[in-house]
């Protein structure tokens, strides 16, 4: 299925981007015979991908962040080092349209989507706006903005129950669920001043809320001369505080007719915009079978990586010759997925305390083996884990023969990831992965806060604590000193105690 | 003599001692007696009776870090002097420190500003979110520990109100 480039228009690739991302693009890279740089803030110099990459060009900002964020900086060291091309990984600048215009007026390929398809799906409303003119499944909703003396009515008119939404929203904030049509108008006025408090702009739309929604994705890639594919679903239920932490493919959800359907309609919207690069298209699944569109996501994915287990195509590797300029080398007929993959997001965080980050040098970091495993992973032994960025450390991705057997290989390789010196969501993950409702594939975008013992973990039995306790006694030199200073004879009576 | 250990939130006394063949856990009136050596193949195996385990354990001044049977835990040794300090502390509200690892947002009072208890003295963000932070009570910013745009840890000192002169 691959397709051979005898002449690339760039030799030189620069990763715009840090972490396990940068790693998993700077393989792909290397793997094309091109040569990788990095650009890499002062906290990321002891990072894998500093170490992977050519050439790692060091850049600064009033805030690590900031320095990613900063695109002129990283526009002068892609020049200054000879880059023909700029991958912005996810996050950051990816699906930064200003960006992507000021790579290409510096003469340098961006490996994404146009701006204009950057421009028209980045926006929540008007891609929902594009999508239902094209024919395709959309929440029934209302806008303020269509008509704002009408809007209440119309917004009763969806039916109950709506979810009232900011128009320039994101992430959660200022979204209202309305089940009692009396609370309708004041619900409404809520969330207009958290609209205004959060983004300053208090202009509203609502949709109708599915309840206990299953979150289903679908892979597409587009070529510059109008191919699209769809490379299957994944499923990504399984959330906290409206982000992802266990993807997998296939859905357990959907029927073969229902798989067909969501994913040539996902085909079919990045098809209506040309759309060229990797990139996703999200729906929400109700319980009833129904699903609507919820947003395209116009860059490579976090759960990626489940994608290319089952079909066996490289998707970082399609976007570097998508942007070279490449013809997509297969039709969707020659696309077949074999298998199921889990993929856990490992993160700096304490699930008991309200997921909160956490911080710590990486003392031991040992990757899991076996047949099916694959862990992308940032980070390295000697680091440290900063609060500076997103607290997500790795992946782990597991692939078996079926769905059974990714949970049993998954089980297994939890239990042997460690990680000590800063605490992680290891322990959590198994406990979500061994919950009967994911085992039996039960779950939907609420599981987690209907299952709150599932954070919060287990008691510490009685005989874990002595073996705990008695272990960190010995590894404590007043302790141990201590203990040793007591000729044998003494020892060797045996119940002696200070 | 006890040391103490803590575990998530519980403090544990324990002691420590040698037998014929190994160590002896002691807490309350309750006896552990184990063997803990290198395994071949890394980690560490630790015995008791019949019972094997198979450890990680790293070492970071205070604190040791436990890898047992797919969980891990965190136990802080605690020095007898350093928790007779902690008791005596100066009042607790005399310090802000951060419940969560963050980046300073921006900071809406100086050194030597007279603050009400209530007031905003500073806003932070962790996990993509923003916190305001308000003054514990009434007093004189005496110190700042952190700028704008910096990040630090869980419990980072941030800020020190004047003491309070006793009454």
């Amino acid at each position: 299925m691959q397709s051979s480039t005898t002449s690339w228009p760039f030799d030189t690739v620069l990763v715009a981007n840090r972490g396990e991302i940068a790693v998993r693009i700077l393989r792909s890279i290397k793997a094309l015979g091109l040569k990788g740089v990095v650009v890499y803030h002062a906290a990321d110099a002891a990072s894998p991908a500093v170490a992977l990459a050519d050439v790692a060009i060091e850049i600064s900002g009033d805030t690590p962040v900031a320095a990613y964020l900063d695109g002129a900086q990283i526009i002068n060291a892609a020049l200054g080092s000879g880059a023909g091309a700029i991958h912005p990984g996810y996050g950051f600048l990816s699906e930064n349209a200003e960006f992507a215009r000021a790579v290409a007026a510096a003469r340098l390929i961006f490996v994404g989507p146009t701006p204009e398809q950057i421009e028209l799906m980045g926006d929540k409303v008007r891609a929902r706006a594009f999508v239902e003119k094209a024919g395709f499944p959309v929440a029934p909703s209302a806008i303020e903005d269509d008509d704002p003396a009408s809007f209440v009515e119309r917004a009763r008119q969806v039916a109950l129950p709506i979810l009232i939404k900011p128009a320039a929203g994101g992430g959660g904030k200022g979204m209202r669920v309305v089940r009692d049509p009396a609370l309708l108008e004041q619900e409404i006025e809520r969330a207009r001043s958290e609209g205004l408090r959060y983004f300053g702009d208090g202009r509203l739309y609502v949709e109708r809320y599915i309840e206990n929604p299953r979150h289903i994705e679908v892979q597409v890639l587009g070529d510059a001369h109008g191919n699209v594919v769809h490379l299957f679903e994944r499923e990504c239920s399984v959330q906290r505080r409206f982000q992802k932490i266990i993807e997998e493919t296939p859905s357990p959800a959907l029927s073969p007719e229902q798989r067909q359907t969501i994913c040539d309609t996902a085909a079919g919207i990045a098809r209506s915009v040309n759309y060229r690069n990797a990139g996703t298209v999200e729906f929400i699944y109700g319980a009833g079978g129904e699903f609507y569109f919820l947003e395209t996501n116009t860059r490579l994915q976090v759960e990626h990586p489940v994608t290319e287990q089952i079909t066996g195509i490289d998707l970082a590797e399609q976007q570097l010759r998508i942007a070279a300029g490449e013809t997509l080398p297969f039709s969707q007929a020659d696309i077949q997925a074999q298998g199921h993959a889990l993929e856990f997001r490992i993160y700096a965080e304490d699930a008991a305390a309200g997921f909160t980050p956490t911080t710590g040098p990486v003392l031991q970091w040992t990757p899991p083996t076996g047949p099916g495993v694959r862990l992308d992973s940032g980070i390295a032994q000697g680091q440290n884990i900063s609060a500076a960025f997103d607290p997500m450390l790795a992946k782990l991705i597991i692939t078996g023969a079926n769905r059974e057997q990714a949970i049993a290989r998954a089980d297994q390789a939890l239990r042997e990831l460690i990680l000590l010196g800063c605490q992680t969501n290891i322990g959590f993950l198994r406990r979500v992965l061994n919950h009967p409702a994911f085992v039996s594939g039960q779950v939907h975008t609420g599981f987690l806060d209907a299952h709150p013992e599932l954070a919060a973990g287990p008691e510490l039995d009685h005989p874990s604590l002595l073996k705990l306790l008695a272990t960190a006694a010995l590894m404590t030199r007043p302790l141990r000193d201590a203990a040793d200073a007591v000729p044998d004879m003494h020892a060797a009576m045996g119940a002696w105690r200070n | 003599m006890k040391h103490g250990f803590k575990v998530g939130d519980a403090d544990y006394d324990i002691g420590l001692s040698r037998t014929a063949d190994g160590y002896c856990l002691h807490l309350g009136s309750e006896h552990f007696a184990f063997q803990l050596r290198p395994a071949e193949a890394g980690g560490w195996i630790l015995a008791s009776g019949s019972e094997v385990d198979h450890l990680a354990i790293a070492v970071d001044g205070d604190q040791v870090h436990i890898h047992l049977d797919g969980e891990t835990y965190q136990l802080r040794f605690e020095h007898a002097l350093q928790r007779l300090a902690e008791l005596n502390e100066s009042s607790a509200a005399d310090v802000i420190r951060s419940a969560m690892p963050g980046n300073l947002i921006s900071l809406d009072v100086a050194v030597g500003d007279h603050v009400k208890q209530g007031q905003t003295l500073l806003m932070m963000e962790s996990m993509k979110m923003e916190t305001t932070i308000v003054a514990p009570r009434d007093g004189v910013v005496a110190e700042l520990h952190v700028a704008p745009g910096q990040s630090f840890d869980k419990d980072a000192l941030l800020l020190t109100l004047e003491a309070q002169p006793d009454d």
